[in-house]
């Protein structure tokens, strides 16, 4: 049987982060397993760039600074020994990528460029042109071909087999080779990435990102944490969902309704378009509904106009951006403004890390890093420019915590997940042998369109109970969906049917915790509460599964120095 | 209702065989909508892969009538217009083909591992305090930066097609360009070095690679860089090399290329007996003249003139 000391699961950023910190211990067998090639990660689509205090635009900047913007980003909802903890690791974490090799955009002195972000009240994103993510993705994939990490490419996470609190080991799909595998694992870092694709087309992330591990760890019986926190980015572009980046609004971009005003200045007077994400989303879903967008219904929009920076800023500073607005949208920035609306972006809830020092979980084994895991630093909101340097901070202490337990452990039980891998076997033969059913993608889309009408940017109860009704009935009918592929080779809609079951359990814990969640806080923007209630909601809600179903239950907040504070901007 | 078909190379993992699938048109959409239609309506048996659908990811590249492209940024109508309504869609050539349009990528990452495709950092600079580097210099390995690792330029090279025994992909040439040229690695020497024997001198300049690169990079042009340098180096004792610098100096000396002479002075006089036959075949068929001394071209001193001001402009 496959056995490993260390595997890490996906290959983002976080999880060839981890990769490299466990390869770096003395005598450990490391595997990174990967449901694609590494480098089509989600990592790759983050454009604007990735935080930390280095000083080299604004000597007044601070660690402090940091934390107090991101803690103020997250409605003070993260936990901010967490926070203290990651913006101190940062610096050193970016110079380190930059000996790795990332090519960063340089000041005149040399020195990592960096810029304005949203909710950021310094300049302190670091950045490559306009595709960060991409050239941090690539980097950390030349680092892990440079350190011979052992890769399992096309390897899909089918299970986490746990007993007793212990992990066993995982069930894997080799793809290309056609067959289902048990390997034995002395511990795992899930670093899957998020859950952006429940809301299927009306999303920024790629079709990859269906929380395939926060749904494995809430069948081991791991908590998710926070999950109704769900970040639309507000400018995808209106026709396909794909990412503006938030450098456009950093580099000086308005946003414009269709009477020609800035009407940021409405919602967020001192910051305008640099308000944090939740409030720029809120304010053109506003904008929309109050009949100042321009179209109808779901294809309403408002626009991102660049003109005024001028066509060399465009060029130099925002080339993908113009690229692909071109591309997708038939507009030139340089000449017209261009047609954008909120798109589901990332999911700051996930899989519930007890430590942040080592990220564990409460399952003795399993280790989470990046969108997968909720530490918590982003609380209810996320800052632009936070997510590349989680998985940078987190990659690296989920792949030593890893590291560290594996070398303590002994051996796993391995019958276990023999077992398990023989069940996978048959249910492959089950659900693909079936001729009758739903559709994968009947379901899929159904839950898309109820997630984005009931659970999008404003929500009530009404519509959450709704909602919750209607995903009970895509679940149930999951249950006997049609697969219709036997063969084993590369077999794309059996990983669809598993893509599928995963989204339904995470879209399951978003709604729930949404609808018990009786405030407005960061993201999560209830109608029928619009205030935020330190009192009854200053608590982390941690939703897990069992055989009854699904249960909540809470967790207070870790408050340090910042007392909770009404946020403005 | 307007109906195109897409006819597509399928591969099940034992038996190839070409599927058609007919469905109606939409305006506006790419050549990945009409996959994910067919695989959504007709047939959920299609293999292919995609993520990002944002030209970022590179899972998507295919080839569409015999070109490589990526399919989640190529236009459905731009295309249709060029081709009528049936199109031929096939997985990346001189790749292994695991499933339909799905290929296996472990012969190419083992040849960026072993060209050490990474950076090898320049003492001065530590993992503590990062590295430095000018604006101008990160703009000299900033296109290369930019390669997504689709492999159209592989798919689409003469090269590799005709044999992929002495030639790497034109992306990893790319990627070695990209250490070369970043100021903040130490490794050029050695870099130049090893990559002599990696067919550096192979490549037929077909500049199929530039023109399918998605991202706008140009790895034709990136093995001209490392062939001049590694001339700047020294390392000329290789018929490419001697091939390269007799052709220059015909071109100075005359202007003319003398075909006889070139030969030689490439590859030897043994190995230029050697070709003798194709010689011979040339010979009779007028494609060169034995006898044929050039004397120099009219505006010579132009052509003089024109080699100078390059000679000049890359002076560091």
């Amino acid at each position: 049987m496959e056995n490993y000391d260390v595997l890490v699961i996906g290959s983002g950023g976080a999880g060839m982060r981890a990769a490299l910190e466990a390869v770096r211990q003395e005598g450990l067998s490391v595997a990174l397993m990967t449901k694609m090639f590494p480098t089509r990660s989600a990592t790759g689509c983050a454009q604007g760039g990735i935080n930390g205090a280095l000083k080299n635009m604004d000597p007044a900047d601070s660690l402090e600074k940091h934390s107090f913007d991101t803690v103020k980003g997250s409605d003070y909802l993260g936990d901010q020994d967490a926070i203290e903890y990651f913006v101190s690791q940062m610096p050193d974490a970016i110079r380190e990528l930059d000996y790795f090799g990332v090519p960063f955009s340089r000041d005149s002195e040399g020195r990592i460029a960096q810029r304005n972000f949203g909710g950021a009240s310094s300049p302190r994103t670091c950045f490559s042109a306009d595709v960060t993510g991409h050239v941090i993705l690539h980097t950390l994939y030349e680092q892990c071909l440079k350190h011979g990490v052992k890769m399992l490419t096309e390897w899909y996470l089918l299970q986490i087999v746990v007993k007793d609190g212990q992990l066993n080991g995982v069930v894997a799909y080799d793809m290309k080779g056609g067959r289902i595998v048990p390997l034995a694992a002395k511990a795992i870092v899930v670093a899957t990435g998020g859950a952006g694709r429940i809301y299927w087309l009306r999303t920024t992330n790629p079709f990859t990102s269906t929380g395939d591990g926060m749904a494995a760890c809430l069948d081991a019986g791991i908590a998710l944490k926070d999950p109704e926190f769900v970040q639309f980015h507000p400018t995808g572009l209106a026709g396909t969902g794909i990412l503006m980046s938030e450098a456009s609004r950093g580099e000086g971009g308005y946003l414009l309704n269709n009477q020609g005003e800035r009407f940021m200045a409405r919602y967020a007077p001192e910051k305008m378009e640099l308000a944090t994400r939740d409030l720029v989303s809120q304010a053109i879903e506003t904008e929309i509904k109050e009949g100042r967008g321009f179209g109808q219904g779901l294809s309403a929009y408002v626009q991102l106009d660049l003109r005024h920076l001028g066509r060399e800023k465009i060029l130099e500073r925002l080339p993908q951006i113009r690229e692909l607005a071109i591309t997708f949208e038939q507009v030139d920035p340089i000449e017209q403004p261009i047609p954008i609306r909120p798109s589901c972006h990332y999911t700051m809830g996930g899989i519930d890390v007890l430590d942040y020092r080592t990220c564990t979980t409460a399952v003795t084994g399993v280790y989470a890093a990046g969108e997968a895991a909720c530490v918590s630093i982003h609380g209810a909101n996320r800052l632009g420019g936070n997510s590349l340097a989680d998985i940078i901070a987190f990659g690296k202490f989920a792949g030593k915590g890893a590291a560290d337990c594996a070398r303590q452990r002994q051996v796993v039980e391995v019958a276990s997940v023999d077992k398990a891998a023989k069940e996978w076997e048959d249910k492959f033969f089950l659900v693909t042998s079936r001729k009758t059913g739903a559709t994968i993608t009947g379901i899929r889309d159904r839950l898309a369109e109820i997630m984005w009408n009931n659970v999008g940017v404003f929500r009530t109860e009404a519509e959450m109970a709704a909602a919750i009704t209607i995903v009970d009935q895509l679940i149930e009918e999951y249950q006997t969906v049609q697969v219709l592929d036997s063969n084993k080779v590369y077999n794309t809609i059996f990983v669809n049917y598993i893509e599928l079951g995963s989204m339904l359990s995470v879209a399951k814990a978003v709604v729930l915790g949404a609808l018990h969640r009786q405030e407005s806080r960061g993201s999560h923007c209830r109608a029928d509460f619009p205030e935020r209630d330190d009192e009854g909601f200053l608590k982390h809600t941690l939703i897990t599964k069992q055989t009854a179903g699904y249960n909540i239950s809470y967790r207070p907040v870790v408050v340090t120095r910042y007392q909770p504070a009404e946020r403005k901007y | 209702m307007r109906q195109i078909t897409y006819i597509i190379e399928r591969f099940d993992g034992a038996r190839k065989f070409t599927q058609e699938y007919s469905f109606s048109h939409q305006p506006g959409k790419t050549i990945l909508w009409g996959l994910i239609t067919i695989k959504d309506t007709l047939d959920p048996t299609l293999a292919f892969t995609a993520a990002c659908r944002s030209a970022v990811c590179g899972a998507c590249a295919i080839r569409v009538n015999g070109q490589a492209t990526l399919a989640c940024e190529t236009p459905l109508d731009a295309t249709l217009d060029r081709f009528g309504d049936t199109l031929t869609l096939a997985p990346l050539q001189n790749f292994t083909v695991i499933r339909d349009l799905v290929v296996g990528w472990e012969e190419k990452t083992r040849h960026l591992a072993d060209d050490q495709t990474w950076l090898i950092p320049q003492d001065k600079f530590s993992v503590q305090n990062g590295c430095r580097q000018s604006a101008a210099d990160f703009k000299k390995i900033n296109t290369q930066a930019a390669c997504i690792l689709c492999g159209a330029c592989a798919s689409e090279c003469s090269k590799l097609t005709a044999n992929h025994n002495d030639f790497l992909e034109p992306f990893t040439y790319s990627k070695v360009w990209k250490f070369v040229a970043d100021t903040r690695d130490k490794s050029a020497p050695e870099r130049i070095k090893a990559i002599l024997d990696k067919g550096l001198w192979k490549c037929l300049h077909c500049a199929e690679c530039i023109a399918k690169c998605p991202k706008g990079l140009a790895p034709g042009e990136d093995i001209a860089r490392l062939r001049r340098l590694s001339i700047q180096m020294g390392y000329t004792d290789s018929p490419g090399a001697r091939h390269a610098l007799a052709f220059l100096q015909d071109i100075t000396d005359t202007g003319r290329l003398n075909e006889a002479k070139l030969s030689v002075r490439s590859i030897g006089v043994l190995g230029s007996i050697k070709k003798f036959p194709l010689a011979l075949k040339l010979i009779r068929r007028g494609k060169l003249n034995p006898f044929y001394f050039p004397t120099k071209v009219k505006g010579h001193d132009q052509i003089k003139a024109i080699l100078n001001a390059l000679k000049e402009s890359e002076q560091p």
